[in-house]
């Protein structure tokens, strides 16, 4: 449902995307793994246009964009349909927990307020914060913060889930609240993109796996695959040492 | 050597200016900030041209002195505007420009530039990550604007930008150049008519400070009560 092709992007003169491809089907839950710096956030942020690929094409269904001709509606349906969550949460800080939640499905989708109100509590129930709902983002822990985003994210209902490393900004002891809300997203069958170095999680709630490294796509394959039988010299030293760390 | 008689009187004198003082002190806020705040988002938003341009205008008024600015105002003013009236169709005697106006503009296109450089603070001050949140969920420009940066953006600039509502009221006492009567002016003139100088600044001063705490009290309260989620 969703593909990348060719993907390039440079900050500057550094090149970090060199040729990115990419595709996800419905129902996929894909981990993307890999050394840090080396263009996974970036990736995530080129399919909702937070950054600007020099060139490459996306095809999302019927719809398809060149990211060298990028065209204002194809982007807006693109964002549409994709939700993001941040690895710095990125909540709103001039709003409530509910406020969050609502805001998008009143002010981008034109809900009632009623209405928005009946969603956002419902998706607030299902990440556990329906009684911390009035509060601010000042009062929250990060696990509380990264729950709110998975919520507002949720709320709008979108075809593919994209999550940025939703842990890494996490003390210890707060992420195990948050992967158990990510699990109960991923299994209810929503298409889901996760960047993360939890890799026992990563094995456990995906179907496919994709190593990037240096600004491409190093190895793609199923969790045993990529696991158990490292193909890539570079992937099996990575694997080695994220598990040393943990 | 304080006498009470012309103590009160002289009190009653110089409180007779502070209406006009607060009243062109605003309109410089009022005035300065919109500006400032112009500039400041087009140097947020990087827009070419304009950006050198508020670059130029920001070293100039925040290098020559507001005295000098004032008596350019005061000079230079009249024929320019009775130039410009004359352009539409306006017979306009640019001389008839009250001093004041003339002042306030000065002030306001000083203040102008140190405003922007507030708004501009209080801009990049923004969790930008809260853009690229708002973004993704498919906010237009306008709508991640109104809902999410001006209140973060505004309540971040409340107290430099109260702040500068004291700076303006000192700026003002300059207009005392170019004859426009301040609570500094008329301190000055019911000094000069009985002699009474120290006790003329004194009451002043005084006023000065009554002013400057309620302006920072206000500005505090006004801060607090905006800001519900810190
Ligand atoms: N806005 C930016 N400007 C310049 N360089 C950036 C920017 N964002 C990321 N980079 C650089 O691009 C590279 C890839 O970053 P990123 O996509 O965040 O990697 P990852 O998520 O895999 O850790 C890094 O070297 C990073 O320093
Ligand atoms: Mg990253």
């Amino acid at each position: 449902m969703l593909e990348l092709k060719n993907i390039k992007l440079s900050y500057g003169n550094t090149q970090v995307l060199n040729g990115v491809d990419l595709s996800v089907n419905r129902g996929d839950v894909v981990s993307i793994i890999g050394p840090s710096g080396t263009g996974k956030t970036t990736l995530l942020k080129c399919i909702n246009y937070l950054v600007k690929p020099s060139s490459g094409t996306i095809a999302f269904d019927q719809l398809h964009m060149d990211y060298a001709q990028a065209d204002k509606k194809a982007i807006q349906a693109i964002r549409l349909r994709t939700a993001m969550v941040f690895q710095q949460f990125n909540v709103f800080k001039n709003m409530t927990v509910l406020q969050n939640v609502m805001d998008p499905l009143v002010v981008v989708q034109r809900k009632s307020q009623d209405e928005a109100r009946e969603i956002a509590l419902r998706e607030l129930d299902r990440v556990g914060l329906s009684a911390k709902r009035d509060s601010y983002p000042s009062q929250l822990s990060g696990g509380q913060l990264q729950r709110t985003g998975i919520a507002r994210a949720l709320a709008v209902r979108p075809d593919v889930m994209l999550f940025d490393e939703p842990t890494s900004s996490l003390d210890p002891e707060l992420v195990s609240e948050v992967l158990k809300v990510i699990k109960d997203v991923t299994s209810s069958g929503i298409t889901s993109l996760l960047v993360t170095h939890e890799m026992q999680f990563a094995k456990n709630i995906s179907n496919r796996i994709v190593f990037m490294d240096q600004g491409v796509v190093a190895a793609d394959g199923s969790p045993a695959e990529i696991f158990d039988a490292p193909a890539n010299p570079r992937l099996a030293q990575f694997l080695q040492t994220e598990l040393a760390f943990h | 050597m304080f006498e009470a008689d012309i103590l009160l009187e002289d009190i009653r004198e110089i409180l007779s200016a502070v209406p006009f003082t607060l009243f062109m002190a605003l309109v410089t806020f009022v005035f300065s900030t919109i500006i400032g705040s112009l500039f400041a988002l087009a140097e947020y938003r990087n827009i070419p041209i304009l950006r050198e341009l508020i670059f130029v205008y920001k070293v100039a008024f925040k290098g020559i002195p507001l005295v000098i600015v004032i008596f350019l105002g005061y000079y230079g003013l009249p024929p320019t505007i009775q130039f410009l009236a004359s352009l539409i169709g306006i017979n306009f005697n640019g001389h008839h420009t009250p001093n004041w106006v003339l002042l306030v503009i000065g002030v306001t296109a000083c203040i102008a530039a140190f405003q922007a450089e507030v708004i501009k603070g209080a801009l990049n001050s923004f969790d930008n990550g809260q853009a690229d949140a708002a973004r993704s969920l498919g906010y237009t420009n306008g709508q991640l604007f109104r809902r999410v940066m001006f209140p973060q953006v505004v309540i971040a600039a409340i107290p430099d930008l109260t702040n500068s509502i004291m700076v303006i009221m000192k700026a003002l006492s300059l207009g005392f150049a170019i004859e426009v009567v301040d609570i500094f002016a008329q301190s000055q003139l019911t000094a000069a008519l009985n002699f009474y100088y120290l006790e003329a600044f004194v009451i002043a001063v005084v006023i000065y400070m009554i002013i400057a705490f309620l302006v920072t009290t206000a500005a505090d309260r006004l801060e607090r009560s905006l800001r519900v989620w810190t």
